[in-house]
C-alpha cells in the first residue's frame, strides 16, 4: 500500500516536472493592445504568423480597451507589479510612461535592427521622445475625411461639392440636414478629439508646438478653429449632440447611414468600408487656413521591469509586427498607413491599393502631415480637453473663455509635473 | 515555564491546573475565532484606508519611485478648488433627491406588495430584477433611451409632436436623468427590506386600529410607519452611502458631463487620480469623502436613531 502511495505521488511529482520544464523552453511575452472587430482580428492573424516563424515565443495578446483604458490600466499595473511586458501606447501619450522610466529605452535594439532603414521617416519619427526611441510604430494614422456618397446624391448634390474648406463643409452638412433631417440623418459627425486636433492644425494653428512646446489652446486660430467646430452641434444643429458626450456614437451614425460626413482616423476605413460599401467616399481632410495634418496611431512599447528574456523575445516581435509582410497585413485590413518602405512591394498592398478606392488617401496627405509634441502634460491635456469641449460644443461656455482658462490650466499643470 | 501539571504535587493542585488552562481557553476561543476575519478586514480594509491617508499626503502619479511629502497641500489644492465644490454640490443634490424618493416609493409599493397574492408576488420578482442587473448594461440601455437623435424617449416625443430634449446634453436634465435610472435600479431592493419590515409588524395592531376605527391612511401614518423605522433607520443609512458613492452609472452614462454636470465626488476621484495621474489628490479626496460619511452617520444617529424604537 505505501508503495503504491509513494509511486502514484511520485508520478504526480513528475507530471507537474514536466510541464514546468517544457515551460522554460516558451517565452511567454504578455502584450495589451486597443484593436477590436476586423483589426483585433488582423492583429491576430500577425500574431499567428509570428509564433509560427517563433515556435519557442508564445505572445499573449490581451485587447484592453481604447488608448485611455490602457492608460489607466497601465497606470494602476505598474506599482502592483501586474504590468506586460509589451504594450501598445498612442504616439502622443507615452512620453510620461518615458520620462518615468515605466517604458524600456529601445534606442540600441532599434539601431541593430535592419528594420530601422526600411521605416519611413515619420513612422520612425513618433518613436523618439528626447532624443531616444520608446516606441516602434504599429499602427500609424492621419485623419481623414469621410462621406456617403448615397446621402450626398440624396441631399440634391449631383456631383461632388468642394470639401475643402470650413465654410465647404458647413454649406454640405446644412443642405443635407435641410433635406433629410426629417428622417433623422445629421449633416455631419461632431469630430472626436483626433479630428479636432487636425482641424486645429488645418486652421495654422495647434494644441502645443511640436518644435517649441508652447502651449497654443488660446491661440487666436485655435479660438476660432473650436467657434467653428463648436458652432457645429450648438448654432447650426447639424451635428448630434450625441456624438459630443459619447465620441463613438459619431462613427456610429456615420457607419449607420445616419451622418453624411465624417473626420476620423484613416485606420477605420476597413469597418467604414465593410458598412457603406461604394458608398463611402474618403478625401484629405480640409485645408481652411493650411493644409496640415496630425499624425496619430501608436506603437509598441516594453517595459523595463520585464525580464531581459521576455525583453528580447519582445522586441523580435515588435520588429516583426513592423515587417513589410506583416505590415501588408495590417494596411490591407485595417487603412492603418503603411510604415515601412517595402511594404508597398507586398501582393496584398498592391491589391489593396488596387481595389480598395480611398485607402490612399492618408498615405497621399502625409506630405503635410506632422507629428505631435509628447511631453508628459500631453497625457492630462488630452484628459482634460473632453470637458473642455463638451462645456463650448453644448453652450454652456464661451470658447474664448473656456479655452484662455484651459490654457492656464495647462501651464499650472506643465510646472506642477516638471 | 511549562503547562504540563506537576502530577506531585498531588491531585488538587493538578485540577486547579487544568481548571486554569482550560479558562484562557475558554476566554481565548472567541478571539481566535475571529482572528481570520480580522486578519482579513485589516489587510483589505483598515490598511488600504491607512495607505490612502498616508498617499493624501504626497504627490504620486502612479509611475515615479518617489512619493514626496507635501503636508495638506493635495487638501488645499481641493478645497480651494471650483471642482470640488461642484462635485460635492451635484452629490449632495443627487442625494438629497433620490434618498427620499427612494423611500417613500419603497414604501408605498412594499405597503401594497406585502400581501401574499400571486400579482404581489409576480410583481415582488420583478421589481426585485434591476437590482440584481449589472448596472454597467443598465447604464447602457439607459443611455440608448435617453439618446437625444435616436433615444427611445425622443421617439415618443416625436410621435406625439413634441420637440426633442437633450436628456443627457443639459446640464439641468443629466443629473434627474442619472436620479431616475438610480432610483429605478435601486428600488427592488428597499422594497423587498419594507416588506420584511412590513412582515414583521403584528397583525393585532392593525385590527386594534380597525376597531377604533381608524381610516387607511391614519393607520399607515400612526401604526405602519413607526413600526418600520427600524428599517426606514437602516435604509436611510445605507442610501445616503450608497448615493454619495455613486459611480458606474454615471461613468457609463454620462463620465461626469455634460461639462461636470453630474461629476459626483466618486467620479471626481476616479477622474484625478485615474485619469489625470494624481494620486495625491484623489487619495486626498477618499479621506474626505470618508470623514463625510462618518459625520452623516454620526448626525443620523443623533437626530433619527433616537426616534428609531426596536420594540413593537
Amino acid at each position: 500500500m505505501t508503495k503504491t502511495i509513494m509511486s502514484a505521488g511520485a508520478l504526480v511529482l513528475l507530471g507537474t516536472a514536466i510541464p514546468a520544464t517544457a515551460q522554460t523552453d516558451t517565452t511567454t511575452v504578455e502584450f495589451w493592445h486597443s484593436f477590436g472587430g476586423s483589426s483585433g482580428a488582423a492583429l491576430d492573424r500577425i500574431i499567428e504568423n509570428f509564433e509560427a516563424a517563433h515556435p519557442d515565443i508564445d505572445i499573449e495578446a490581451e485587447h484592453v480597451g481604447n488608448y485611455n483604458d490602457i492608460v489607466a490600466r497601465l497606470q494602476a499595473a505598474i506599482p502592483a507589479n501586474r504590468a506586460p511586458d509589451a504594450v501598445i501606447m498612442e504616439v502622443t501619450r507615452y512620453g510620461l510612461f518615458a520620462d518615468r522610466g515605466v517604458l524600456l529605452d529601445l534606442t540600441d535594439k532599434v539601431a541593430a535592427d535592419p528594420l530601422s532603414d526600411d521605416l519611413f521617416d515619420f513612422a520612425r519619427e513618433v518613436g523618439v521622445f528626447e532624443g531616444k526611441n520608446y516606441i516602434v510604430p504599429f499602427n500609424s494614422s492621419t485623419p481623414v475625411l469621410y462621406y456617403n456618397a448615397d446621402i450626398l446624391d440624396r441631399a440634391g448634390f449631383d456631383e461632388e461639392p468642394p470639401l475643402e474648406t470650413y465654410d465647404d463643409l458647413l454649406t454640405v452638412a446644412q443642405q443635407v440636414q435641410e433635406e433629410l433631417g426629417d428622417e433623422g440623418i445629421r449633416g455631419i459627425s461632431a469630430p472626436g478629439q483626433f479630428a479636432r486636433w487636425g482641424l486645429i492644425m488645418a486652421n495654422d494653428s495647434d494644441l502645443i508646438d511640436s518644435t517649441t512646446g508652447e502651449i497654443l489652446i488660446d491661440a487666436p486660430n485655435t479660438v476660432e478653429a473650436y467657434e467653428w467646430m463648436a458652432d457645429l452641434v450648438h448654432e447650426h444643429d447639424v451635428a448630434s449632440p450625441d456624438n459630443v458626450t459619447d465620441e463613438d456614437t459619431g462613427k456610429e451614425d456615420f457607419l449607420a447611414g445616419r451622418s453624411a460626413i465624417m473626420m476620423n482616423s484613416t485606420g477605420n476605413y476597413g469597418e467604414s468600408k465593410e458598412a457603406l460599401g461604394d458608398a463611402l467616399k474618403v478625401r484629405p481632410m480640409p485645408c481652411n487656413k493650411v493644409c496640415a495634418t496630425p499624425i496619430g496611431g501608436a506603437g509598441i512599447g516594453i517595459i523595463a521591469s520585464a525580464e531581459a528574456r521576455v525583453q528580447d523575445a519582445a522586441y523580435d516581435f515588435i520588429s516583426f509586427a513592423a515587417s513589410p509582410e506583416s505590415n501588408a497585413i495590417w494596411f490591407s485590413e485595417t487603412g492603418y498607413m503603411p510604415i515601412n518602405r517595402h511594404t508597398a512591394d507586398q501582393q496584398l498592398a498592391k491589391d489593396a491599393l488596387a481595389d480598395k478606392p480611398g485607402i490612399d488617401v492618408a498615405i497621399n496627405q502625409l506630405d503635410v502631415a506632422r507629428g505631435r509634441p509628447r511631453p508628459p502634460v500631453v497625457t492630462w491635456m488630452r484628459a482634460t480637453e473632453y470637458d473642455m469641449w463638451q462645456a463650448m460644443a453644448l453652450g454652456q461656455r464661451e470658447v474664448e473663455e473656456t479655452l484662455q482658462d484651459f490654457a492656464e490650466q495647462t501651464r499650472r499643470e506643465e510646472q506642477r509635473q516638471n | 515555564m511549562t503547562l504540563t501539571p506537576d502530577m506531585s504535587a498531588g491531585p488538587a493542585r493538578a485540577r486547579r491546573t487544568g481548571a486554569a488552562r482550560q479558562q484562557v481557553l475558554r476566554r481565548a476561543t472567541p478571539y481566535l475565532l475571529v482572528l481570520p476575519l480580522l486578519a482579513f478586514i485589516a489587510t483589505f480594509t483598515y490598511l488600504p484606508i491607512a495607505m490612502s491617508v498616508n498617499l493624501s499626503f504626497r504627490e504620486w502619479d502612479f509611475l515615479s519611485p518617489d512619493k514626496p511629502f507635501v503636508g495638506f497641500e493635495n487638501y488645499r489644492l481641493l478645497l480651494t478648488s471650483h471642482q470640488f465644490w461642484n462635485s460635492l454640490q451635484v452629490t449632495a443634490v443627487f442625494a438629497l433627491v433620490s434618498v427620499p424618493l427612494r423611500l417613500v416609493l419603497a414604501l408605498a409599493i412594499a405597503s401594497y406588495l406585502v400581501r401574499e397574492t400571486l400579482p404581489a408576488r409576480v410583481l415582488r420578482g420583478a421589481l426585485f430584477l434591476p437590482a440584481v442587473t449589472s448596472t454597467v448594461a443598465i447604464g447602457v440601455v439607459f443611455s440608448w433611451v435617453f439618446a437625444t437623435d435616436q433615444g427611445l424617449v425622443n421617439g415618443l416625443f416625436q410621435l406625439l409632436g413634441l420637440p426633442k430634449v437633450t436628456w443627457m446634453q443639459d446640464p439641468q436634465l443629466a443629473l434627474w436623468v442619472l436620479i431616475l435610472v438610480n432610483t429605478w435600479k435601486q428600488l427592488g431592493y428597499d422594497i423587498i427590506i419594507y416588506i420584511a419590515g412590513l412582515q414583521a409588524v403584528p397583525g393585532e395592531l392593525y385590527d386594534a386600529a380597525s376597531v377604533d376605527g381608524g381610516r387607511r391612511f391614519h393607520v399607515f401614518r400612526r401604526v405602519t410607519v413607526p413600526l418600520v423605522m427600524p428599517t426606514t433607520y437602516f435604509l436611510l443609512v445605507i442610501s445616503v452611502i450608497d448615493a454619495f458613492q455613486v459611480f458606474t452609472i454615471v461613468d457609463v452614462m454620462t463620465r461626469g458631463g455634460p461639462a461636470g454636470a453630474t461629476d459626483m465626488l466618486v467620479n471626481m476621484l476616479y477622474r484625478v487620480g485615474f485619469t489625470l495621474f494624481d494620486i495625491g489628490t484623489g487619495s486626498a479626496l477618499a479621506v474626505l469623502l470618508f470623514i463625510l460619511l462618518i459625520t452623516l452617520a454620526v448626525v443620523k444617529a443623533r437626530v433619527i436613531g433616537r426616534k428609531v424604537h426596536y420594540d413593537s
